[in-house]
This record gives structure tokens, C-alpha cells and sequence, in this order.
């Protein structure tokens, strides 16, 4: 139960180097899970190990609960961290490697088992206690990591990449169990991951970074509907938002030949550019169904036909070098090689300046 | 036919170990004592008989014993806490680990020299000059002590490069867990280091068992075994009884119940290592 702050803090590794991460500001409210995602090398490890206190914070403050934890070593930050590698204690046993919290804080022989035992039973893991974490699956050595940070109900949680050496079923399966647990034991988390859909669905709130620098700090679908920038726009989403340099024309950006037009607002803060960044998802697409008479004309470079729906990977008739995503429908008839005439949804244009790739308000 | 070409080098092996065993064997059951030529005769077992009911041999046994694993575990444990010492950073860590690793390529016999005389020596030994001009004859008063000293000296640096790279390949995101365990340098060391380090003490400890069981240069140089046999090691009585006292008979006889003792005794020791190492590889 905490709240945590990070309060324009810094990390620099190198002096004179650009800073991994750059004057964070960031509020994790009690309870709250936030994911922080980015691209590799966006600083995301390094913000999280920021806050459990195994990289010094070189600039600005951290609290926790309103105590400035620039100066607390880990031990007495009363948090609880799982790694990537799961850091498993190897001549442990997983009963022992989950005691060990509890035995570092000096707790009691009989309350350590009781809590083991409860957090084995709620983990499924209580028929491996014995056992050493080399003779488990990965998944199963990934669930003691969680237990080993639930059994001491911390007052915040910390992940980094928890799931990411597990296969892909098994990723979905964990992803909404730790957000259920999370949810259950209402203890405020961090998680980090470089996957976008993790962030999604698991996150109250998700913090976009990039170069150590906080794009976006908002809800998944604040992100997804009102992207602050084009790197944001282009991040968040898969396939990712198809984002066009266009030139200004009348009322609105050409694209393939028709006009897409723009709001008032759009165009009064454009002033004077020439081209604006144009950002449209693929289901914001669609296929026109008077075929190729009117409509954006677009040859099919690949079908991903997906089952319940179908992405085209397409380039302009008159522009090979512009290519956009097209969400379809499951059973699609498109094939390569066709042409296909498109047309924009005109409420769900998001623009950016072409130069700073700010959101154009409106 | 494959492994033919090693047939030179096994013939070899058993030309210089083997045949020098069996003989050792051969003379052991003779009674045969060089300075009364024409003395030899087949006894059994007598020698054996003798070397067992010899309250000296049982007392060199005990010095060896003593000198050895006295002087592995004193090793050991300096080892380690010098190998801590490097495993972190400061200005000067290669000069230091440089000098630290000298003794250890230094000849036997010239260490042993060196402490007998430059640091050892009652007049004009360091060890002297540094307690305020005492004039303690070292090598008199505590014999084995003083053997024991050299032996660790020389062996410390071994032991300090092998738990250094147990030290080093201790994967570090253990610690920082540990570390957000709530665990404190103490703890860290006892709970995770130690039981990380264990197969690397284990195996310095056999090898340098193996090693030191068969001291000669030190006892040798520093005390010649003395006064009496207060000193004296198994190899160094055998030496005595055969080079000295002539028994080519009762010496071998030392020798085969020797070389037995240690041919079980590492053994048992090499196949504890090589289970905790083999425990190990699967682990990862
Ligand atoms: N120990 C270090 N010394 C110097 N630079 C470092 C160190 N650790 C990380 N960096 C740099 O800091 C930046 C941020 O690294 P960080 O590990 O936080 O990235 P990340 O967002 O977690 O990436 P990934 O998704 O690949 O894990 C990177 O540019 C990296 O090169
Ligand atoms: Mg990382």
C-alpha cells in the first residue's frame, strides 16, 4: 500500500553521457499497477531499479509514502522485485527461496510457513516446496520469483520483464493472472516490459518512454485514442498507426488523389506548414465497397488473414514508397497484387506537426 | 585400434609408476638393510608388522595429518578472505592481485629458504625485527608451527584464484534480490555466497590435500623433521628411514601403507568433488 514518486529524478552512467533516464516525473498512486514501456534502451530497467535502490538516483528525489528514499539502501525500502531472470537462489529449495524474504525481516518460524504455504496454494506451486528451482519449467520457476515477492505483502511491487522468457501461450495465460493478483492484493506495482499489448492490458496507467525521456503518462485508452506525439502514435497499437507526411491542401492533407479533410482546430495550428504528420489506424481504413471507382487507390503487398480479422500491407498506386496498414475482415478476398480503393474514417485522423511530431490539438 | 596411438604413452605410464610399485612391493616383504650387505631375506609381512607397532610412525602419521589440513584450511580461509577482498573494485586491484599471486610461483625449496632464514632466523630474521628485536628461535620452538607457515604462505594464493573465480561467477542479479530481500552484507555472504562457493572450497581442499600430503621440501629445508621427529612428515620418515637408516625393507613398507592410505582417502575425497561439480552442470 503506497504511493510512490519519482520526482524528476536522473540517472547518468557515464558523467558528460546523455542521462538513461531523463528528469522522470512520474506518480504511482496506491494500489495502482503502472507499466512503464518503451523500446530497448529507453531506460525502463533503469528507472525501476531506480526505485528499488539498486542504481543510485543522480539527480531529483524518489518516495516512497512521501519518504525520500534517495538515501535508503534496498533492504529498508520494503519493496519486492522480480527479475527478468527470475534470480532464483539455487541452493534453495522453493519453499526456502520463498521463506527468504520473510527470514531477512526476522519473522517467525511458524508465521514464514504459513505464509509460504498460502502463497504456494494461490501460485499452484505447492507440491514443487521441495524441490531445488532447477528442476522446475520456466513458467513454474517464474511463478516462486512471484511468490517469493508476494509472501511479504510489500508495500510496492516491481517487475521487470517477468513473463518474457515464457512462450507465447503461456505469456497471455500469466499477463492476467499477475494483473488479477495485483488487483486482489491491491499492493501498488511497476511492471516493465517492451511489449506494447502487455502494456495494454495489464496497465491502470502506462508511461511511454524513449531516450530516458517520459512521453506519456495515461490511461491505455487515453494513449491509444489521444497520443500526445507520433513516436506514441506509432508505438502503441498493433499493426502500429499508419503515419503519413502529407501536404496540405483546401480544407485538409491529399492522400492518393482525395482529400482527407481536418478540423478547424487542426488547421489553424498547422499555421502555415506545408505538410503535417497524418496518423490513421488500420481499422480506421476501410475497404470501399463501390470497389475501385472512388476512394484511396492501393495495391495489396501481403494478406495476414488472422482468423477473426485480416491486416493488408499495401502501397499507394501512384507512390511505391508509401505504404499503409489496412485492418479487413476474417475471411477476406483480397489477394496480392490487387488494387483496392480505401477510405479514411475523417473523425479518427490524429495529426502532428511534421517537424516536431507534437500532437496538433483538436 | 583407434586409441593405438596411445599405446607409447601407456606403456610409459606404466614403466615409470607401475613397475616402480610392484618393486616397492617386492622390497617391502624382505628384510634388507644396506649397511649389512648380504642381509637380504624374504620376512612376509614382518616390515609391516613393525611399522605398525612403531610409536613414531604413528606419530609422524599424526604430523602429517596436522601439517596438512592444518595448513589447507588456514589457506582456505585466507584465500577467501582475500578473494573477497578482490572481488571488489579499488585503485590498484591488478598490482595487488599481481603481488598477491607471487608466492604461489615461487619454487618450493627456495620459499622454504626464504622463511628459514630471511624471515624465521633467530638473529636476523624479519619476523624477529618486526616483534622489537626478540631473538625467538622460530624453527626450535615451534617446529611444525614454522613448516606450517611456509606451507600456508605458498598455498594462500592457489586458493584466493580459485574462490576468486567461484567469487566471479556468482551471477549478480542473485545479490540485488537478495539485496531487495532485505538482505544485508552478512546475510548475503552466509546465505548466498557460501553455498555458491562451496564446490570451489571443496575442491581446493582436495587438491591441495593431495598436494600437501606429499610435502618434502619444506620439512626438508626448514627443519630436516627435527628436533626429533616433531616435524617430520610421512615422505620425509620414509626418506629418513630409507637414505639415512639404510632399511630399504621397513621404508618400503612405510611407503606401500602410505601411498594405500592416500589412494583411499582421495578417492573418496575426488569423488565428493566431482559429484558436487556434476550436481552443478546440470544446474544451469
Ligand atoms: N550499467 C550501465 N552502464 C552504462 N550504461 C548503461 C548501463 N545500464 C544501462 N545503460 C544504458 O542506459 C540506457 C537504458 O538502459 P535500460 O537497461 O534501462 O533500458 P531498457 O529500457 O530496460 O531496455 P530493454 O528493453 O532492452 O531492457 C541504455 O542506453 C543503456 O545502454
Ligand atoms: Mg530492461
Amino acid at each position: 500500500m503506497a504511493e510512490v514518486v519519482f520526482d524528476q529524478a536522473s540517472r547518468i552512467y557515464t558523467p558528460g553521457a546523455k542521462p538513461a533516464v531523463d528528469k522522470l516525473d512520474l506518480t504511482v498512486t496506491d494500489g495502482e499497477l503502472v507499466v512503464l514501456v518503451g523500446p530497448s534502451g529507453s531506460g525502463k530497467s533503469t528507472a525501476l531499479r531506480m526505485l528499488a535502490g539498486l542504481e543510485p538516483i543522480d539527480a531529483g528525489s524518489v518516495r516512497i509514502d512521501g519518504r525520500d528514499v534517495v538515501d535508503v539502501p534496498s533492504k529498508d525500502r520494503d519493496i519486492a522485485m522480480v527479475f527478468q531472470s527470475y534470480a532464483l537462489y539455487p541452493a534453495k529449495t522453493v519453499r526456502d527461496n520463498m521463506a527468504f524474504p520473510l527470514k531477512m525481516r526476522g519473522m517467525g518460524k511458524a508465521e514464514q510457513s504459513k505464509r509460504v504455504a498460502d502463497a504456494a496454494e494461490l501460485l499452484g506451486l505447492t507440491e514443487y516446496l521441495d524441490r531445488k528451482p532447477k528442476a522446475l519449467s520456466g513458467g513454474q520457476r517464474q511463478r516462486v520469483a512471484m511468490g517469493r515477492a508476494i509472501v511479504r505483502e510489500p508495500r510496492v511491487f516491481l517487475m521487470d520483464e517477468p513473463l518474457s522468457n515464457l512462450d507465447a501461450k503461456m505469456r497471455v495465460q500469466t499477463r492476467s493472472q499477475i494483473a488479477s493478483l495485483q488487483n486482489r492484493l491491491e499492493v501498488s506495482t511497476v511492471y516493465v516490459t517492451h511489449d506494447q499489448v502487455e502494456a495494454m492490458t495489464m496497465g491502470d496507467r502506462v508511461a511511454v518512454l524513449r531516450d530516458g525521456q517520459l512521453q506519456q503518462y495515461a490511461t491505455p485508452s487515453e494513449l491509444y485514442d489521444h497520443p500526445v506525439n507520433a513516436f506514441v502514435a506509432g508505438f502503441i497499437g498493433s499493426p502500429a498507426m499508419n503515419l503519413l507526411d502529407l501536404r496540405r491542401s483546401g480544407d485538409g492533407v491529399t492522400l492518393g488523389g482525395t482529400e482527407v479533410p481536418l478540423s478547424r482546430a487542426v488547421r489553424d495550428a498547422a499555421g502555415s506548414a506545408e505538410t503535417v504528420t497524418v496518423g490513421v489506424r488500420p481499422e480506421d481504413l476501410s475497404l470501399d465497397a463501390e470497389g475501385v471507382g472512388s476512394g484511396i487507390k492501393a495495391v495489396v503487398d501481403v494478406v495476414e488473414e488472422l482468423g477473426s480479422e485480416s491486416y493488408l500491407y499495401a502501397h499507394m498506386a501512384e507512390d511505391e514508397s508509401t505504404t499503409l496498414v489496412v485492418r479487413g475482415p476474417g475471411r477476406t478476398t483480397v489477394r496480392y497484387g490487387d488494387t483496392i480503393a480505401l477510405r479514411v474514417n475523417p473523425d479518427a485522423v490524429h495529426s502532428f506537426d511534421a517537424s516536431s511530431g507534437e500532437r496538433l490539438p483538436g | 585400434m583407434r586409441r593405438a596411438p596411445l599405446l607409447p604413452a601407456l606403456v610409459f605410464t606404466i614403466v615409470v609408476t607401475q613397475i616402480p610399485f610392484l618393486l616397492t612391493i617386492y622390497y617391502s616383504l624382505q628384510s634388507w638393510n644396506l649397511v649389512r650387505p648380504g642381509s637380504q631375506h624374504f620376512v612376509w609381512f614382518e616390515n609391516y608388522v613393525s611399522v605398525f607397532a612403531d610409536s613414531q610412525f604413528r606419530g609422524v602419521a599424526l604430523n602429517t595429518i596436522i601439517m596438512t589440513l592444518g595448513s589447507v584450511i588456514i589457506a582456505v580461509i585466507l584465500g577467501l578472505l582475500l578473494a573477497l577482498l578482490l572481488n571488489r573494485h579499488f585503485i590498484g586491484r591488478g598490482v595487488v592481485r599481481t603481488l598477491l599471486v607471487t608466492p604461489f610461483l615461487i619454487t618450493p625449496v627456495a620459499a622454504a629458504l626464504l622463511w628459514k632464514t630471511t624471515l624465521l632466523d633467530p638473529t636476523y630474521g624479519l619476523i624477529n625485527f618486526v616483534l622489537g628485536g626478540q631473538t625467538i628461535d622460530w624453527v626450535s620452538e615451534y617446529p611444525l608451527a614454522s613448516v606450517m607457515a611456509a606451507l600456508v604462505w605458498q598455498w594462500t594464493p592457489f586458493m584466493m584464484l580459485l574462490l576468486l573465480a567461484g567469487l566471479q561467477s556468482m551471477p549478480g542479479d542473485q545479490v540485488e534480490a537478495a539485496r531487495v530481500d532485505g538482505a544485508g552484507a552478512w546475510a548475503i555472504f552466509t546465505e548466498l555466497t557460501l553455498p555458491h562457493l562451496r564446490r570451489f572450497l571443496e575442491l581446493g581442499i582436495v587438491l591441495g590435500a593431495i598436494y600437501l600430503v606429499n610435502t618434502f621440501d619444506a620439512v626438508y629445508m626448514i627443519t630436516q623433521g627435527g628436533p626429533g621427529t616433531a616435524s617430520a612428515n610421512l615422505p620425509f620418515y620414509i626418506y629418513q628411514r630409507a637414505f639415512l637408516g639404510f632399511d630399504i625393507g621397513q621404508s618400503a613398507a612405510m611407503g606401500v601403507v602410505v601411498v594405500v592410505l592416500t589412494i583411499i582417502v582421495a578417492t573418496f575425497a575426488l569423488r565428493l568433488v566431482f559429484r558436487s561439480f556434476g550436481a552443478a552442470g546440470s544446474e544451469s
